[in-house]
């Protein structure tokens, strides 16, 4: 036994998909002549985690997240390799080891959607069999927290979006999991509601010190909350560092949309690399947040603009300009 | 431990009952649905008896007893399992499996029995009154018999519960698998005329195979027919091993489940 | 995992149009062999066992055809949503929409289906008059258009009551007694027997089975397509009715 929360030693994980025949007939051969598809999702993966550790998981969608998360959470066998979480083989399932941990995916519900979220937790409560005096006051403590009290005696399906979110993530605190995963936990909420929920995390973690694994399409979340930060890539991890290093290097680009009210008489060139052919009315570029001033100035000396847009580039192309400086493009 | 799944289960139950007095019109729907289902199954078997005098063995007294225990056994399983087993395949292709297998609670007592559908007990009472009603038209019924029924009827019960289970937990296999639940019910059909109508082969077939009969055609026959021990305790053993192949199933199924789901 | 889509997807048609009433025929079929081991005399109704089962097999797949739950279950679905905006735009009404979709799915249906009661009343030479199915047929679908107006009945009081997916259910069971999918109608005593027997329900299975298997004459399929007919108007009004109260209501609400 080491003294990590999560160790990992090879863990991979490969799906088996039998691809899709085209016709009746290959339908039917395919019944017992199939034809396997294999697909990795996590490569080989060695990994410790030390307890107390806030980890955030990022990668574009399909990279191998939640498949990481899952394997550690035990919803899914690996393929090959081994991990230990808490001491426990997570696929095993074990009751005392499913006790220690709780998994958070932001896109599901736990809680009774018919039901009060109080009367939710009374009934999780029953399942970790925990006291249920205790659970109240752990209830309070948490809506307290959360700014939420006053909705638990509302039934889920009458709660918003963030407030539902909020009674997932109490409910998910209930038995004081020693390990947590949270799979998106602050996915299509608004900003406030993001923030709030953000700021309640770190609160929690800080007083409470569970070792966390947290994925998330918002680098917001992964900044203010980890302490380190696995970067994931086509089933591996490529990046493993502190989550300042890995802002210090990403630039923040913008998409830049522009549409003039006339064609582009002549071939533009914009300091460096960026090209506007002769003929074109709208373009959509590409740059570093703090070349943004120049470029537009220099447009418009080009044509008269009817139409500017600046845009956050996706997280993926954050991702994507990160390991083309690091120069481990994939 | 049997404690513990005691006390969950009435915590589920009395959710349930909560959740269910939100839409207390669903406590009428489903008696008038339900209703016009007993009316077919009665109706048939009356317009029948007025063209010959026994159907199988049983004239039409009996057979009146024989529906009121199908009523009585399908509603407690309804009441149980249905609503659970009945969204199965869509809680597996939404992903909601996955947060039930992180408890630490059996997952196939998650999985059948957390939500009751506390709405039928009206069904239930309905079914118990054609039962004790068509009891009563009985001509010399020692009522001493319904003894039988404190064992026949749970083990109706979970016979039932067990062949709707393998239908069920194959959706965790194949995510398309609504099918196979069609075809689940045109076999509880079987189950649900008395057996004696069956040629042997296939009343056997039908009590050990496929066993539908046994669900409400035995219990009842401990009411109507001279008691069969050998019967009633083969009832008993084949509801403890399915219970038992339907927790093997289960397994088998999951271990499907957690090595081919992404 | 997933055997192929296609497959599943013929399977599933194969399984509506062939293996369900399939299967709801042999349970009929056993159940009346079982009878006629206790009927004296060896008829029953004045007819005997061969006009029971070919009544059974035919029955089983007639009502297969009659019945609509798939549909009504998307028009309800479609005015609860509210996505029913997005009918209002199209070419087509809601009724003609749905209508077209129903027909076309049955005519296909009817087509493969019915290969196998043709295929065991000619194999087993049980009582069916070949020349009568066409009329018998065209009973059906005149009656699948009343079927398919009811459906828009009840779909449009899904613009006043959420939670009519029951109502559905209980209608459907209704009409299974109703239609003579579970015993040939004149069986029942009179003076339900009159009755059943003129609602036009009885069009759905009884009426065309009963004229095709010789329980009957033409003269009551003639009956049959009045009384369907009269069906028609009285659901066709109440339905144009509630369809524009029910989209007053709608837009009133802005939902």
């Amino acid at each position: 036994m080491s003294s990590d929360a999560i160790e990992t030693r090879g863990l991979s994980r490969v799906y088996k998909s039998y691809r899709k025949p085209e016709g009746v007939w290959n339908s039917l051969k395919g019944l017992w002549d199939r034809q396997t598809v294999e697909k990795t999702a996590l490569q080989p993966t060695t990994l410790r985690i030390a307890p107390g550790q806030i980890v955030g998981l990022v990668g574009a969608n399909g990279a191998g997240k939640t498949t990481l998360l899952k394997l550690l959470s035990g919803l899914i066998t690996p393929s090959h390799g081994d991990a230990l979480v808490l001491g426990h083989h997570p696929w095993k399932r074990e009751s005392a080891f499913l006790k220690r941990v709780s998994i958070l995916l932001g896109q599901k519900n736990q809680l009774w959607w018919d039901l009060a979220p109080l009367d939710s937790f009374a009934l999780l409560a029953r399942i970790y069999d925990l006291d249920l005096a205790a659970t109240r006051r752990r209830v309070q403590e948490l809506t307290k927290r959360l700014q939420c009290d006053h909705v638990v005696e509302t039934q889920l399906r009458r709660l918003s979006l963030g407030e539902r979110m909020k009674m997932e993530i109490i409910g998910a605190l209930l038995h004081s999991p020693d390990v947590l995963f949270l799979d998106e936990p602050t996915i299509g909420l608004d900003i406030v509601a993001q923030e709030s929920i953000r700021d309640f995390l770190a609160g929690y973690v800080r007083s409470r010190g569970p070792t966390v694994i947290l994925t998330s399409h918002y680098m917001d979340d992964i900044a203010q909350l980890a302490h380190s930060l696995l970067l994931i890539s086509k089933g591996a991890i490529v990046y493993e560092g502190t989550v300042q290093d890995f802002t210090r290097k990403t630039e923040s680009v913008q998409t830049l949309s522009v549409r003039f009210a006339e064609d582009l008489a002549a071939d533009v060139r914009l300091d460096g690399d960026l090209h506007l052919a002769k003929g074109g009315k709208e373009f959509h570029l590409k740059i570093p947040a703090d070349r943004l001033g120049p470029v537009i100035a220099e447009l418009s000396r080009h044509g008269s603009i009817q139409d500017l847009k600046t845009e956050e580039t996706d997280f993926e192309d954050v991702i994507k300009s990160f390991l083309a400086t690091e120069s481990r493009l994939l | 431990m049997i404690r513990k799944y005691l006390g969950l289960y009435a915590a589920f139950f009395r959710a349930s009952l909560i959740a269910d007095l939100e839409y207390r019109v669903n406590f009428i729907t489903r008696i008038v649905t339900d209703i016009f289902w007993y009316v077919a199954q009665i109706v048939t078997f009356e317009v029948l008896y007025r063209h010959t005098d026994v159907i199988g063995h049983w004239t039409l007294p009996q057979t009146r007893v024989f529906l009121g225990i199908l009523f009585v056994i399908d509603a407690i399983y309804m009441v149980l399992f249905h609503d659970n087993l009945e969204r199965f395949s869509d809680r597996v292709r939404k992903g909601e499996l996955d947060l039930l297998l992180a408890k630490p609670v059996n997952s196939q007592f998650m999985v059948s029995l957390q939500r009751a559908s506390t709405a039928i007990l009206g069904n239930f009472a309905l079914g118990l009154g054609w039962l004790i009603f068509s009891l009563s038209r009985l001509p010399d019924f020692s009522w001493e018999r319904l003894l039988w029924l404190l064992i026949l009827i749970p083990c109706g019960v979970t016979i039932l519960y067990c062949c709707r289970f393998f239908f069920t937990s194959v959706a965790v296999i194949f995510t398309r698998a609504e099918n196979l639940q069609f075809l689940w019910y045109q076999l509880y059909k079987f189950g649900m005329r008395p057996d004696s109508i069956y040629a042997p082969w296939l009343k056997f077939f039908l009590l050990t195979m496929l066993p539908v009969a046994m669900i409400a055609s035995v219990p009842a026959r401990a009411l109507l027919d001279p008691p069969e021990p050998w019967l009633f305790l083969w009832a008993a053993v084949l509801a403890v091993f399915l219970l038992w192949v339907s927790h093997r199933f289960w397994n088998w199924c999951l271990k499907q489940y957690s090595s081919a789901s992404s | 995992m997933a055997i192929s889509a296609n497959v599943e997807y013929r399977l599933n048609y194969v399984i509506d149009a062939v293996v369900q009433p399939s299967m709801t025929a042999v349970i009929e079929l056993l159940l009346w062999l079982a009878l006629f081991q206790g009927a004296a005399g060896g008829t029953i109704g004045g007819f005997t066992l061969p006009y029971y089962l070919s009544y059974a097999l035919w029955g089983a797949f007639f009502a297969r055809i009659a019945s609509s739950w798939m549909y009504e279950f998307r028009m309800i679905e479609e005015i609860e949503s509210g996505s029913v905006n997005g009918l209002l735009v199209r070419p087509f009404s809601f009724y003609e929409y749905y209508f077209s979709q129903l027909m076309g799915y049955k005519f296909i249906t009817t087509f493969v289906s019915f290969l196998i009661p043709l295929g065991a009343t000619l194999l087993l030479d049980w009582p069916a008059q070949m020349d009568r199915l066409p009329l018998a047929t065209l009973l059906v679908f005149y009656y699948l258009i009343l079927v398919h107006s009811i459906s828009f009945l009840v779909s449009c009081c899904a613009f006043f009551w959420n939670r009519i997916h029951s109502f559905t259910v209980a209608k459907n069971l209704a009409f299974w007694i109703l239609t003579g999918e579970l015993v040939p109608l004149d069986l029942m005593p009179e003076p339900y027997r009159g009755w059943v027997i003129n609602l036009p329900f009885a069009s759905g299975v009884y009426v065309p089975v009963a004229y095709l298997t010789g329980r009957a004459e033409v003269s009551m399929v003639w009956n049959g397509f009045l009384s369907v007919t009269v069906g028609l108007i009285a659901v066709n009004a109440a339905g144009a009715l509630l369809w524009k109260k029910g989209l007053r209501s709608y837009v009133g609400t802005g939902a």
